[in-house]
């Protein structure tokens, strides 16, 4: 009975108001259910349990930064002074502003490259174009590790080691395939009609691209700045390499090498996560639809 | 407006076949060709400057003996070498426990999906609850995972708690308790990203199938064994390879937080293995080569999902 009661709603998109609009549609409370459906009952009891085993990372994080060293190894007590000595602790600011300025590069990058490349693929022709096509896409497969220590060289070759264009350019180049692949995908599906009148007005083709296509692209687009900016933000590896200097860090590598001095306060460390994990939360609670869509065009393949 | 139909009409059969028709036809098709070159130019050069290049790069380097500074050419003897080493196969050795996780890490969220798929009370809060992890970089959660499997940590205490104080250890201590540690964290983490892979194929199937079992009077267990799994293939397939990569490719900050690949060479995998080798002990020439037979176990996971998904169509 719960199969046909919301089967409308049965799409991949996840709406925010999702608590609310179960509210609103009035279905039986939870007591009544009881009675009527055990099998339902035990299978929220279930969910709850799943996620408090989602959630206790989160929970531990909190209570544990609102605590000092003492307190936590004690377990009990509350104390402010881990958030006040965050800052000397590790420098946010800075490297929250270091996090961003690699994010907004990189996915300007990826959003030109995959966006006009997607369209070419989609909807002009021309010779040897499935080659590159699947030396573009093909190139997704391509583990970091396998390229890193070339791509630290060749970076370090040309100057570029602890400048902010050392990620961005490896990023944009990591993150390109899939969002090619994804940009095709959604041109596909865009009716030769459109493109054909807008031919006729006088556009060119890349005049098409740019004041017709990317326009109505607008959610793929958004799939595309979403994934890439939760993988930039929480990436390790290619940030802890290409740039060295402390000053420099983002707030992910920031965070790790701070861990692996072993010296460190466990509260000041968590503290430090929240803030981290906290602006990919943000945006995961803003556009988790544009997340989950892009995750699963995947199948698709 | 007319004028416009007209010319989209005439427009139209060249931009479909691309064929030579006529010195118009074919002006168009240049156009648009040149068009076509001038935007994948972006993408082209980014991926073969930043991608292609550095896979021949690595390919070479993998058969030198470059140690940062010197580099000589040895030839395909370096694979020999490296599998000739008891530690690259100790290496092997944790990723293929890893890959035992894989049952369980496809498996808990089959469940959890199949539970939201039926509407329970609540399930779209439950989505959004279980799906959040997977914005949280493996950093913090190798941060708090690390404090969760310390000595005094959470599993201890539970351990505690349960009566079973004989089996609390430090797990983080020993080689294969690490590695079941490891496993558990990324277990966690690809709880969100499965569950929803399979949700979103659940919501693909038609509910007038479901219906029909219930007027035959199939129970939830039946519908879900008989009708959701058949239909779920190609997500499960799906889930399966996105979790295969992971375990191979994507614990790098989990294994540098939680463990640094220790204790000895307990936790180190593949692809940690490249990074120890080359920028702590400074042996380029194995770290490339370890990273390319990461490549080419990558590329065969990859192609096993092609052959699979071809020989089903």
């Amino acid at each position: 009975m719960t199969l046909q009661g919301e089967s409308a709603a049965t799409r991949p998109g996840i709406e925010l108001g999702g608590r609310a609009g179960a509210r609103r549609r009035g279905g039986p409370t939870l007591g009544r259910r009881l009675r009527r459906d055990p099998g339902a009952v035990i299978m929220f009891l279930v969910l709850v349990v799943v996620c408090i085993v989602m959630l206790y990372p989160f929970a531990f994080m909190i209570i544990n930064s609102l605590r000092t060293e003492t307190q936590y190894l004690n377990g009990s007590g509350f104390s402010t002074s881990s958030w006040s000595g965050l800052f000397s602790a590790l420098p946010v600011g800075s490297e929250l502003l270091n996090s961003t300025l690699i994010c907004a590069g990189s996915i300007a990058i990826i959003l030109i490259g995959s966006s006009a490349a997607g369209f070419a693929f989609a909807k002009l022709h021309y010779r040897r174009q499935n080659v590159v096509f699947l030396g573009i896409i093909g190139s997704m497969m391509i583990p970091v590790q396998s390229i890193i220590i070339p791509e630290y060289v060749n970076l370090s070759n040309v100057g570029l080691v602890n400048n902010y264009l050392a990620p961005i350019l490896v990023y944009s180049a990591l993150g390109m395939p899939f969002a090619t692949f994804l940009m095709t995908v959604f041109f596909r599906g865009l009716p030769d009609e459109l493109i054909e009148a807008a031919l006729c007005d006088g556009f060119g083709y890349v005049g098409v691209f740019w004041r017709i296509a990317v326009r109505m692209a607008a959610p793929a687009l958004a799939t595309v700045t979403v994934l890439q900016f939760i993988q930039i933000w929480d990436d390790l590896l290619v940030a802890l390499l290409l740039l060295q200097e402390p000053a420099n860090r983002t707030i992910t590598v920031g965070l790790g090498v701070l861990s692996s001095g072993r010296a460190v306060s466990i509260p000041a460390l968590m503290a430090g996560s929240l803030i981290s994990a906290l602006p990919a939360i943000i945006v995961y609670l803003i556009f988790q639809r544009y997340l989950i869509s892009g995750l699963t065009m995947g199948v698709s393949r | 407006m007319a004028q416009a139909e007209v010319e989209a009409v005439r427009v139209r059969p060249s931009l479909r076949e691309g064929s030579k028709r006529g010195r118009r036809a074919s002006g168009i098709a240049r156009q648009r060709a040149r068009a076509g070159i001038v935007l994948t130019a972006p993408a082209f050069v980014v991926v073969v400057l930043l991608l292609i290049i550095p896979i021949g790069e690595a390919v070479y380097y993998s058969m030198t003996n470059w140690d940062g500074i010197t580099a000589q050419w040895v030839g395909p003897r370096t694979y020999l070498n490296l599998f000739e080493t008891p530690t690259f196969w100790r290496v092997l050795e944790n990723n293929g426990l890893l890959l035992l996780a894989l049952p369980i890490a496809v498996f808990i969220p089959l469940v959890i999906a199949g539970m939201l798929h039926e509407h329970v009370w609540g399930w779209k809060v439950f989505r959004s609850l279980i799906f959040l992890p997977t914005a949280v970089s493996w950093v913090v959660i190798g941060i708090v995972a690390m404090q969760v499997f310390a000595a005094n940590g959470t599993v201890n205490s539970l351990l505690g708690a349960l009566g079973l104080k004989s089996l609390e250890i430090n797990f983080l201590g020993f080689e294969y308790s690490a590695l079941a540690a490891v496993a558990v964290t990324f277990i966690w983490s690809m709880v969100g990203t499965n569950t929803i892979v399979f949700l979103t194929g659940m919501s693909t199937i038609d509910p007038a199938i479901y219906e029909a079992a219930r007027l035959d009077g199939a129970g939830r267990l039946m519908v879900f064994r008989h009708i959701t799994l058949p239909l779920l293939k190609r997500y499960f397939q799906f889930g399966f390879v996105i979790t295969t990569i992971s375990a191979f490719t994507g614990l790098f900050s989990l294994i540098f937080i939680m463990t640094e690949g220790g204790p000895g060479y307990g936790t180190t995998t593949l692809e940690f293995f490249v990074y120890q080798q080359a920028f702590a002990i400074g042996a380029f020439g194995t770290g490339a080569t370890v990273g390319i037979v990461l490549l080419v176990i990558i590329f065969g996971v990859n192609l096993l999902q092609m052959r699979i998904l071809r020989g089903e169509t």
